[in-house]
């Protein structure tokens, strides 16, 4: 197994709604073991886009492979095993709010695995622990967590079965500055200590400028740049100048704003 | 792939017992065999584990590793790590470090069936005085309308009258002519032995009037424009718009709640007259095919037979039916918790409260009408 092969691998996508075009071939690929980030104005298409990848919305053109498998041409069954292999978070948790945390992170066990049930509950602690939750979490109700403990919770359920890809829609939205680096880090050291591949839709410019190794700025239906974030922070165009200007104003450069 | 020689591959034991060789992919799939394979080994301090020949190592095998060997007393600090490429061993280190923080969480005190009893008990008495209060509320905010009523909403007064009147008319009708069919050819049955065809008029007109049509829309109406009320405000307290009409310096009780209890007392009055009427309408159909009683000889009788104080008894209850259902339907959705779960387990509560406190509202009326000789 070649460890750079690209995991995700994005091709000429074009999305339109009625006559409103979003997206205009849209290409780009995903190397194992790297954590990228895609950023773009509002309205450019970015869930949108990262719905398309992980199959639940039919792009208009062009093809998306995930793991090798085009998720819209290929069977069903072959989808399905592919979805076994990435995780996914939505932007509030998406948590099944009937379960507890616990019986929520062992859902996907028990759908898709034959692991004893004692088993399976230390590896839901594992999980849990993985994610950055205390051990008294596992018994509570979503509705009794803390957005921050929620996306946590969300990331424990995704981490479940051992996934090759995390897909992270907006995983520090809504959270405190200090939670949401202590959220960043922790993607980080998935990436680092497990081997997993990120793919994070963000607008949490702390995010870009410290964890993530490469950043892909969707504009006007294309890929405007794609590199690592403090090439693409030095670019001359006018939206990514005006991106990267707040945090210029408050750290000075890009380049001393190192979080690290 | 999994075949027993396979797996006896992925992991193999010295004859001293002290190391251990690990083979192959050790990830989630496996678990099960792996776990089995664990199980069987009963290796001894000093122990080498060697990791030279591994090609995949997920965290979930490594903390099956790890428990097996904690399983026969081995920790961390009796083993020492060979030949693990460094992706394995970051792996390896990571489970390790978090498995002191794997002890078990206490589950939640279990409670008994007695307390549950007393616990649901509170509950239930709990909620009948929560609905009285918000009875009391929502009539403190009606009063206020009717000191200024330039404060009623005629839009959402009217939009709820279409919601729950007008768009209810086909299905009470639906239900009602069918009750007066069924209704109608049971007595028939029964009269038809005695010759006595003609007196089904009035068991048909007078049962229609004081109880079927009013308890049967009452019905209709509490899983209809009940649950509905319920599941609006409750999705409205979910996405925080109470919140923000609150902020607003408004009152959700004026805005929302007495524009719907107020839409339901009027609608359910003529929705009963219109259920009634449908009811007779279908006992006629069955009286003129299976009795021989025209549909002018019906009316006739009816008109005799059906007293004005019957109509007035049956359609005088509904307002207090509505007040029930709507009272119970917007509490239920104001104080829904704050998930989405929680707005499905109170619409269900919604439907079943409504429906209990219709029918004792009418047994209560039964007997007040009894002792007032009406």
């Amino acid at each position: 197994m070649n460890a750079h092969a690209p995991v995700i691998e994005v091709d000429g996508i074009v999305t339109r709604f009625g006559a409103n075009a979003v997206h205009d071939g849209v290409s780009f690929s995903v190397a194992r073991g790297t954590l990228a980030a895609l950023i773009g104005g509002s309205g450019t298409g970015k869930s949108v886009l990262l719905r398309e990848i992980i199959g639940l919305h039919h792009p208009t053109e062009g093809t998306v492979r995930v793991l090798g498998t085009d998720m819209w041409r290929a069977s069903s069954a072959d989808v399905a095993a592919v979805r076994r292999r990435f995780g996914m978070t939505f932007q509030d948790g998406a948590l099944f709010s009937s379960l507890t945390v616990a019986q929520n992170v062992a859902v996907p066990l028990a759908e898709h695995t034959k692991i004893a049930p004692e088993m399976r509950e230390h590896l839901v602690r594992l999980r849990l622990a993985q994610a950055g939750l205390p051990a008294d979490a596992a018994h509570k109700m979503p509705s009794e967590l803390s957005g921050g403990m929620r996306k946590r919770a969300a990331l424990a359920r995704a981490l479940a079965l051992e996934p090759e890809i995390l897909f992270l829609d907006e995983p520090t939205s809504g959270l405190d500055p200090t939670t949401a680096r202590a959220f960043d880090a922790l993607v980080r050291s998935l990436v680092d200590n497990l081997g997993i591949t990120v793919f994070l839709v963000t607008h949490d410019l702390d995010t870009l400028l410290t964890v993530v190794d490469r950043l892909i700025v969707l504009a006007s239906g294309k890929v405007l740049a794609d590199g690592p974030p403090r090439e693409i922070a030095r670019l001359d165009d006018a939206w990514i100048r005006s991106y990267f200007a707040i945090r210029t104003m408050v750290g000075g450069s890009p380049d001393r704003s190192d979080g690290s | 792939m999994t075949s027993e020689a396979a797996a006896e591959e992925r992991l193999a034991l010295s004859s001293d017992a002290m190391r251990l060789t690990l083979a192959g992919a050790w990830h989630l799939a496996e678990l099960p065999t792996l776990a089995a394979l664990l199980a069987r080994l009963q290796p001894r301090a000093p122990l080498t584990v060697d990791g030279t020949s591994l090609t995949t190592l997920d965290s979930a095998a490594a903390l099956a590793l790890l428990r097996a060997l904690a399983a026969v007393g081995l920790q961390h600090d009796a083993i020492s790590w060979q030949g693990f490429s460094p992706p394995h061993q970051r792996v390896l280190d990571d489970v390790l470090k978090r498995m002191a923080a794997l002890a078990e969480a206490p589950p939640p005190a279990r409670s008994r069936w007695l307390a549950d009893i007393g616990e649901r008990t509170s509950i239930i008495y709990g909620q009948g005085v929560d609905h009285l209060s918000f009875l009391g509320e929502t009539l403190a905010a009606f009063l206020e309308i009717v000191r200024a009523p330039r404060r009623l909403r005629p839009r959402e007064l009217t939009a709820q009258l279409e919601q729950a009147c007008l768009n209810a008319i086909p299905v009470v009708i639906l239900v009602t002519l069918l009750i007066g069919v069924v209704f109608a050819y049971l007595l028939g049955l029964q009269a038809e032995q005695y010759g006595a065809n003609i007196f089904v008029v009035d068991g048909v007109g007078i049962g229609m009037s004081r109880e079927f049509a009013p308890i049967i829309v009452a019905v209709i109406i509490a899983g209809r424009s009940g649950a509905a009320f319920t599941a609006q405000l409750g999705s409205m307290r979910l996405t925080e718009e109470i919140d923000a009409i609150r902020t607003l310096g408004l009152s959700p009780m004026q805005v929302l709640v007495v524009p719907r209890v107020l839409a339901l007392v009027i609608a359910l009055p003529l929705l009963a007259f219109v259920g009634l009427v449908a009811g007779l309408v279908g006992a006629a159909l069955v009286a003129d095919a299976m009795l021989g009683i025209p549909p002018v000889a019906f009316a006739e009788r009816l008109h005799g037979a059906l007293d004005i104080k019957h109509v007035w008894a049956g359609i005088g209850k509904t307002p207090v039916f509505a007040l029930a259902i709507a009272v119970i339907g917007c509490r239920m959705g104001m104080h829904v918790g704050r998930d989405t779960r929680a707005v499905g387990l109170a619409t269900t509560s919604t439907v079943v409260q409504s429906i209990v406190s219709v029918i004792l509202l009418d047994a209560a009326f039964a007997i007040l009408f009894q002792e007032l000789g009406i």
